[in-house]
């Protein structure tokens, strides 16, 4: 072929592609412009489209331009001189306008989705475009395709003409300008995945080829259509699946593949190469590699491969993802290991979502902060939260832009297992504390409605009450009812403050409706039809009742079914293995104390340094394993119960904000007390059960004979025994508060006899407590000693027993206890002159009056307490003969005092007289 | 090893019959008697070998004043067994007991053992209840009837051995609890507070 011929194709190509843009310009772009912009998203559009009109115009510009200028010469002058073909001479001038173009179209190409409507009137004349055989598509398809199909062709021809033009002349002409434009080319034909069109990370224009295995095959034996370019920052490998594939195959292929490897994921030996690549591509490799690591360009003498030329295998530095998928257009900076994230790095979207933190394999993984830009609001919700292979897994805390605050459990991303969300805002706060299911409430929770004081404790599906529920009110009032949908349903039973109970249905304002059945607090009982406020078919009747002590939710909430979704995590945690870098996501954060708060949120968003890093789990293990004795054992556990850093302490610190939540403030309602009392309870058991387990872990994992399976009765006793006093303390108040509450009446009673009681000198009230009838010898010597002890009988002992409300621990209390006896009987041997063995006859009495002398408030609930939360070996024994005792004294002085108080006023008068 | 079974006793009569003076001879020459703490003589304890058995008595003793009667509940709850005691000397104290048992019957644990015991014979020139009518009414309620004298320690031993023989065995006695505690291994809570 001539260099005529070839300028003439060329000059004739030029002709078509310039009347091609002239046609797509009036039947395309123009109306397109035409068309008002009609929303926000359409005006954004807009500006696009006018974008990718200059650009259109540009390369329309350009093709005129050069068309005129080869004609001029082709006409005046016969010596053709190469240079003179515009495109090769300004092919940078071309190829900026060309890529200018194809970025605007791969943006008209998301546009044109949101200007369909608009569309439809212009479908003919997208027809008159889509002739030549392709088959009609959807409009946006289509549209592409008339953009794209003339300059790629237009190309080719190029490309085509070029090569002609070359063994014409003999010189090698175009290869430049073809390996330029060919990155431009690769996947244009392939139709069916319009994201590849997008992938215009290969053409930007400062990327630099340094080699291509066109020239100089990668492989010894070339056999291989794979081709492979390495540029300044990217190695990309083209696989072609089209069988005789021509010289310009690059070009026409119906179907390629292209992969692309930013450079610096690169690591040696190189995956990609493992086949044994010449050692000059490993070598140039190599140099690139490092010559993009250090950010200048060096000059290398070529020498064997070595020698401290291969680049380090895990490196840092910032990529940003083209590919497809949920991390395309992020940016990622950190370290990269193997070619793929790993280590510390910060990904970073361009719609401002950003992530810091752990990658592992490319995934988010491991701790990581992620703040997600809220859609409607100019703010971020903030994620701090453990990750697995990109998702949310495990323990989180999340500051929602809506100042609402999750700390809780995820999986794949969703809310899912024990969770508590707060709403602090001023317009309708709340705290919801339980179980989560698909990023929903599901399951037992207690929701707590900050403006309402109300309190409901029950169970929940998908974000309503549904099923049994317990609403507990400020004023005391409380009911328990079915729920459906957040409505309530059937009948329930309401308690109100003044100890009446109505059974039957009613309404949200508390309204009786219908049937019903109410008991006052003297026994009373309406039954009938309740219609607001006035009853209609009443029938009274006298029943006695024992309302005051009715207690909510024992058979509807078992305690086993409460927080299980606690006790799960800690369950995986031990099934897992106890492998230390999941600790955190199973057991959550380490929450210091409330002095160091403000520290610990700092070290949750900042750097985690090493020395904050929970205790190794390995010594942990060993720790268990050492401390099976059961006084090491003792100590060992208290010291853990009480770390923020062990995961039995963390477990405990949920369980208590788990308890807190229920229980304290509105929840304190003397209705709940057994509910809270078998909660307590099994915690401890549920704790004493993770220790086992734990242990079990730890004796495997050293090879050691594993502890025997303990029946269900040992368990129970070690669980109450030794775990229970621990943990107490975390619970106190609120189940002390309960108890309170519950025996509120008794002890107001109690209180009474002892302000009568008060009344009485100390003789006069030893004498009146039957001391003397019994022992006339002991209450001659207390007697005659009158003057020496001056009214302050027993003072040690009363001192004593007032010890008892400053303890928290059952075992303690009753420890208080049985040296109060002792202070009696060490009294009485000294005033008796000799040692003597109480009996119960003589015991008593002095009991009761040492009681009745430290008058302490809430006895009461204090004796309830200690016999609920005991440990249960004690039972029959010496310490539960001496609660016995108190329990005796507190119910004498309730219920006989009483009916003395006539004596007692008379009493009282004869030793004033005296 | 021979299981340790825990009975709790509880001590029930009239004030000055010597409820606590049979306790105290009874345990009175016991090996674990310095080691096992005491209330006074209102709480003891003795450990005595039965059949294959080791039954350890954890007696409470219960005030017997009449104004301290209706506390009785708070004590004999979760008894195995309970002791009546009454004076040979003074009809009264044998009408209180017939009260006790009235209540026991009514209000008491299930199957309690109930042991009448006469005490001070060794006053018998001063008897005011015949040996007959103790036996007699034993007889119909069909309790353990011995006439004691703590002071000379007789039949002290044959009254908590006839107790023993009363209590159900192990197996039989598992579902219906009669207030004996069970004791598997002697756990450790105890002396847990050492650190």
């Amino acid at each position: 072929m001539g260099t005529a011929e070839g300028i003439t194709s060329l000059l004739r190509e030029e002709e078509t592609f310039s009347a091609c843009l002239a046609r797509i310009d009036s039947i395309i772009l123009k109306p397109m412009l035409q068309a008002e912009p009609y929303d926000q998203k359409g005006k954004e559009n807009f500006k696009l489209l006018l974008l990718l009109n200059d650009r259109f115009h540009a390369l329309w510009d350009v093709t005129e331009d050069h068309h005129r200028a080869l004609r001029q010469k082709f006409s005046t002058s016969t010596s053709f001189h190469i240079q003179d073909i515009y495109i090769i001479w300004k092919a940078d001038l071309f190829l900026r306008h060309y890529i200018h173009s194809q970025g605007c179209r791969v943006a008209s190409c998301a546009m044109i989705q949101s200007h369909s409507e608009a569309w439809k009137n212009h479908k003919t004349a997208l027809k008159q475009f889509l002739t030549d055989g392709i088959p009609e598509t959807s409009v946006s398809m289509a549209l592409h395709t008339i953009l794209q199909k003339p300059i790629r062709e237009h190309v080719q021809q190029y490309s085509l003409i070029l090569t002609r033009l070359s063994e014409a002349t003999g010189k090698v002409l175009t290869f430049a300008c073809r390996d330029s434009l060919m990155p431009e080319l690769w996947g244009f034909d392939n139709k069916g995945d319009l994201h590849l069109y997008q992938n215009d990370a290969l053409r930007l224009p400062e990327r630099k080829l340094l080699e291509d295995s066109k020239n100089l095959p990668i492989f010894a034996s070339t056999g291989r259509s794979d081709q492979v370019l390495l540029f300044s920052d990217a190695l990309v490998l083209v696989q072609v699946n089209y069988v005789g594939a021509q010289e310009m195959a690059f070009c026409s292929l119906s179907s390629c593949h292209e992969q692309f490897f930013p450079l610096l994921s690169f690591c040696s030996p190189n995956p990609l190469l493992a086949l044994c690549p010449q050692a000059v591509w490993q070598w140039k490799l190599s140099q690139a590699v490092r010559q993009a690591l250090n950010g200048k360009r060096d000059f290398p003498l070529w020498s064997k491969a070595g020698g401290g030329n291969e680049p380090p295998i895990c490196r840092c530095f910032k990529h940003i993802f083209q590919t497809e998928g949920r991390l395309k257009n992020a940016a990622y900076e950190g370290e990269w290991c193997w070619g793929k994230p790993r280590g510390k790095g910060t990904l970073k979207w361009p719609d401002g979502r950003n992530h810091v933190g752990d990658f592992k394999e490319g995934l988010e993984h491991g701790f990581g902060i992620c703040l997600i830009p809220r859609v409607s609001e100019d703010r971020f919700d903030c994620y701090k939260c453990h990750w697995f292979e990109g998702k949310m897994r495990g323990y989180g805390i999340c500051e929602y832009g809506n100042e609402m605050v999750y700390k809780g459990y995820f999986k794949d991303d969703l809310r899912q297992g024990f969770g508590i969300l707060e709403d602090t805002s001023a317009e309708h706060p709340f705290k919801y504390t339980g179980q989560w299911e698909n990023d929903k409430k599901n399951g037992y929770g207690v929701w707590d409605d900050k403006n309402r004081g109300e309190r409901y404790i029950g169970m929940w599906q998908d974000d309503h009450r549904h099923g049994h529920g317990i609403v507990v009110t400020q004023s005391g009032v409380c009911y328990q009812r079915m729920f459906h949908a957040d409505k309530m349903v059937g009948s329930g039973i309401l308690l109100l403050e003044n100890d009446s109970i109505y059974e039957g249905n009613f309404t949200e304002d508390l309204m009786f409706v219908g049937k019903g059945k109410l008991t006052f607090a003297n026994g009373f009982t309406l039954e009938g039809t309740f219609s607001n406020k006035s009853g209609q078919g009443l029938q009274t009747q006298g029943v006695l009742n024992t309302s005051s002590h009715h207690q909510l939710g024992l058979n509807k909430f078992p305690v086993e079914a409460r927080w299980w979704g606690i006790y799960d995590q800690f369950l995986g945690f031990v099934h897992s293995g106890c492998k230390e870098e999941t600790e955190e996501s199973f057991t959550g954060f380490h929450v210091q104390t409330s002095k160091e708060l403000r520290k610990s949120q700092e070290y949750l968003c900042c750097q985690r340094g090493a020395e904050d890093a929970p205790g190794k789990m390995e010594d942990i293990l060993e720790e268990l394993v050492q401390h099976r004795e059961p006084e090491l054992l003792h100590c060992y556990l208290q010291k853990v119960l009480n770390s923020s850093l062990h995961p039995l302490g963390k477990l405990l610190k949920t369980l208590t904000l788990a308890f807190q939540a229920t229980y304290s403030g509105t929840g304190a309602n003397r209705h709940l007390l057994n509910m809270a009392q078998e909660e307590v309870k099994h915690y401890a058991k549920k704790i004493w059960e993770f220790y086992q387990g734990l242990l079990h872990l730890a004796l495997e994992q050293k090879g050691q004979p594993l502890a025997e399976m303990e029946d269900e009765e040992t368990s129970n006793l070690n669980a109450y025994g030794m775990i229970l006093p621990l943990i107490l303390p975390c619970f106190y108040p609120e189940l002390s508060m309960l108890y309170m509450l519950y025996h509120e009446k008794e002890d107001d009673l109690y209180c009474q006899g002892i302000v009568n009681l008060s009344l009485f000198s100390d003789l006069k009230l030893l004498e009146f407590l039957d001391v003397q009838k019994n022992d006339t010898q002991l209450f001659v010597c207390l007697f005659q000693r009158r003057s020496l002890i001056k009214d302050k009988c027993f003072l040690s002992a009363t001192e004593c027993l007032q010890k008892i409300i400053m303890t928290v621990d059952p075992q303690e209390k009753l420890e208080v206890l049985q040296k109060t006896y002792e202070e009696i009987e060490s009294t009485v041997s000294r005033v008796a002159g000799k040692d003597y063995k109480l009996p119960m006859d003589d015991l008593l009495p002095l009991f009761m009056y040492v009681v009745s002398r430290a008058s302490i408030q809430h006895l009461g609930a204090e004796i309830h307490l200690i016999r609920d939360l005991m440990n249960p070996t004690n039972t029959g024994g010496i310490y539960d003969f001496l609660l016995t005792a108190l329990e005796s004294c507190y119910e004498h002085i309730q219920k006989n005092i009483k009916l003395h108080h006539r004596e007692t006023w008379h009493s009282s008068r004869d030793s004033r007289c005296l | 090893m021979m299981a340790i079974r825990e009975l709790k006793v509880c001590l029930l009569g009239d004030t000055g019959v010597g409820k606590s003076s049979i306790v105290c001879r009874f345990v009175q020459d016991h090996f674990d008697h310095n080691i096992s703490p005491t209330i006074g003589a209102s709480f003891m304890t003795k450990t005595v070998p039965c059949g294959n058995e080791l039954h350890k008595f954890l007696i409470w003793d219960t005030a017997g004043q009449e104004r301290f009667h209706s506390l009785a509940p708070m004590y004999y709850r979760g008894s195995a067994a309970a002791v009546i005691v009454y004076d040979i000397t003074k009809q009264d104290s044998f009408h209180t007991l017939k009260k006790w048992v009235k209540e026991l019957k009514e209000h008491g644990p299930e199957n309690i053992v109930m042991a009448i015991a006469g005490n001070k014979c060794d006053l018998s020139d001063i008897r005011e209840v015949p040996m007959k009518d103790a036996k007699e009414y034993a007889e119909t309620i069909g309790a353990i009837v011995v006439e004691t004298s703590a002071k000379n320690a007789v039949n002290i031993e044959e009254l908590f051995q006839g107790i023993s023989r009363q209590i159900p065995p192990l197996d039989s006695h598992e579902n219906g609890n009669n207030g004996a505690i069970k004791l598997g291994k002697q756990t450790t809570q105890m002396n847990r507070r050492c650190c």
